[in-house]
């Protein structure tokens, strides 16, 4: 197939993606359990696809994805929340250190533009460790992050470990659809370029990558602080999401969560991500619900169920995806049309192949 | 006298108390193609790898077209257990350039151990070579505001395939590949930084007779067509004895002989290397 062709096709896909998300907010009514999925796991998905970019197509396994997002989603809310409204949400402050309001998209992206400077900042030092030893370094500047944003003294600024609401937040799914086709879009476009293929070259082979020129500091980083800028801003996403905000939720369960989607949905697949972002949001917020709350059937009493078991059973899923289905479910592949059209063939017999 | 492109004076490297390399001196000329040979485990490939600095050396110096690309002296934990020669020959501040930066100054190599990039199709590992020479910066290359330098890079890819005949094989993993179009594949990645200086790292092992032969013409026409210098380890003797124009022996990380092949065949020295020599009687 040509590549043109193969783009029209992409685009002519996803316009039909939004006309059925749009229909489906119709239909099935604003705040149906449908829709809530829909919008957080359009979030989960740009989060997820950040984290692959790193973790799955430069090979560097981090683990401070929450933390980005944790800064990302405070940056938008604390610029974002409209002046009038300041003095009742920084009660313990005397109305905050801040008084002035931008607008939500340039809250959106200083959201990431803070999130890649503190990541460009934070990668001096680990990213000259490797593997295990970068991970435990990430997720301990995760946490120090959102200790930092807790911190008392810093109230009139992040309101402490009190809430922040009443910034600026979407009503219709379709806003954040977009702003993921938007944000996965660049991201495809990065990895499909010649810097993606430097990425991909250091996952493979760092000195080989190294001998061909590829300056392995350098492109570490830079894949690093891109993949942060979009952690940031789908923490300005999520936080819009959630209408209110706390660093407390940011913690590195959060960043577990997103690494189980991404190998859940295959190391270095882009779609694979996508995909598990939406799995696995519609399981955790609805079809496995009824796992957290006392279960009767009769009069007989479901044993096991109660709250917090929904996590046991999470745990469980990504022991067996990590022990028998490492790849995921695309493994390093991507969904596209030809792939289907590929997978067709073989599945339904040599006819297709002929015809 | 020819041009000098690669020094390499006084290296030692020094791994804790074992002297890997013992103040190696050789000199590559413009238009040669020279061979370091030597029995296994002496020091060869990290004569290499102190060239194109994957190995900082302990003491000594590497320059290229006259550029010092690697200057190092014994120095902390290493100053007591320096155990080579020259220790202060080189006093200045050290010069230990990454092995990107040099391979961007025009030194390529290949691996003993093929590093192919493993996921990838064989155009692709090529490819990503050629992301050395780019002018684009990370956002023009994502918007696709390159297309033109993208366009160049794809057609001297395919270009630099068809040369090294690994067309028809483009779109397969480079893993999938037999073992001796890997080793091909390898020197074509390298070519494709466009290097002055390729550095063939046993290019011919585990290659029959007949595959050893046709890499020899190969390295010959390569190193015509592109305007190479040529620095190898190998250990087919015919290999090396038919396209080298000189050679290099070491043994224990010592250089134990240099000059033609027809000189090294019958340097006692090197046969006493290569055969082991007879305690009583000695080197005949």
């Amino acid at each position: 197939m040509k590549k043109s062709t193969k783009n029209f096709i992409n685009l002519v896909l996803l316009a039909l993606l939004f006309v059925a998300v749009w229909l489906i907010e119709r239909f099935a009514g604003a705040s149906s359990m449908l829709v809530t999925v829909l919008k957080k796991g359009a979030i989960y998905a740009v989060i997820a696809v950040s984290m692959n970019l790193l973790n799955g197509f430069t090979g560097l396994f981090s683990l401070g994805q929450a933390g980005f997002m944790l800064v990302g989603a405070y940056t938008y809310a604390v610029l974002t929340i409209p002046v009038a409204k300041r003095v009742a949400v920084y009660q313990m402050y005397a109305g905050g250190a801040i008084h002035f309001q931008l607008p939500w998209i340039v809250g959106i992206l200083l959201a990431g533009v803070m999130a890649a400077l503190l990541a460009a900042l934070i990668g001096l030092p680990v990213l000259r460790l490797k593997s295990d030893y970068l991970a435990i370094a990430t997720l301990g500047f995760a946490e120090i992050i959102r200790a930092i944003i807790q911190y008392e003294k810093l109230g009139p600024i992040t309101n402490g470990s009190l809430l922040l609401k009443t910034y600026p937040t979407f009503s219709s799914v379709l806003f954040p659809f977009a702003a993921a086709a938007i944000c996965i879009g660049i991201i495809v476009l990065l990895i499909n370029s010649t810097y993606g293929r430097a990425f991909k070259a250091i996952r493979d082979d760092e000195i080989a990558a190294e001998a061909m020129g590829i300056n392995l500091f350098r492109h570490k980083q830079m894949a690093f602080v891109i993949s942060s800028f979009f952690a940031g801003v789908g923490g300005a996403l999520l936080a819009m999401y959630q209408g209110t905000l706390q660093a407390n939720a940011f913690k590195s369960a959060m960043t577990y969560e997103i690494l189980l989607i991404v190998v859940i949905g295959g190391m270095g697949s882009v779609t694979g991500s996508v995909l598990a972002s939406f799995l696995f949001i519609t399981a955790s917020e609805w079809w496995l619900r009824f796992l957290d709350s006392e279960q009767f059937i009769g009069s007989f009493q479901v044993p096991l169920l109660r709250s917090g078991f929904r996590m046991v059973v999470f745990s469980i899923v990504i022991m067996v995806v990590v022990l028998f289905f490492r790849k995921g479910i695309m493994g390093d592949r991507e969904f596209d049309i030809e792939g289907i059209a590929k997978w067709c063939r073989r599945r339904f017999g040599k006819g297709g192949a002929k015809a | 006298m020819s041009e000098n492109v690669l020094h390499v004076e006084n290296i030692t490297m020094q791994f804790g108390g074992v002297v890997a390399i013992n103040n190696l001196s050789m000199e590559i000329n413009k238009g040669e193609i020279v061979a370091l040979i030597g029995p296994n485990g002496a020091g060869k490939t990290t004569a290499f790898n102190c060239i194109t600095g994957v190995y900082e050396p302990t003491n000594g110096l590497v320059s290229f077209n006259g550029e010092v690309i690697v200057r190092n002296h014994p120095s902390g934990k290493m100053k007591k257990l320096y155990a080579g020669e020259n220790a202060d020959k080189y006093p200045e501040k050290p010069v230990s350039l990454t092995p990107d930066r040099i391979t961007h100054l025009g030194i390529a190599r290949t691996f003993q151990n093929i590093r192919l990039f493993k996921s990838q199709t064989v155009f692709d590992n090529v490819l990503i070579a050629k992301h050395l020479r780019r002018t684009s910066n990370v956002f023009t290359a994502t918007f696709r505001l390159n297309m033109k330098e993208e366009k160049r890079m794809r057609a001297e890819t395919l270009e630099l395939l068809k040369i090294v005949g690994l067309e028809g094989v483009k779109d397969e993993l480079a893993t999938s590949l037999p073992y001796g179009q890997q080793r091909r594949l390898e020197i074509a990645r390298a070519l494709a930084t466009q290097p002055t200086l390729l550095l063939l790292d046993e290019p011919a092992a585990g290659m029959n007779p007949q595959e050893t032969e046709e890499l020899g013409e190969f390295i010959k026409e390569i190193k015509d067509r592109f305007n190479l210098t040529v620095f190898l380890i190998e250990h087919h003797m015919n290999l090396v004895m038919g396209i080298s124009d000189r050679i290099y022996v070491i043994d224990f990380g010592k250089q134990i002989a240099e000059g033609t092949p027809a000189e090294i065949q019958d340097n006692p020295a090197v046969i006493a290397a290569y055969l082991g020599v007879d305690e009583e009687e000695g080197v005949q």
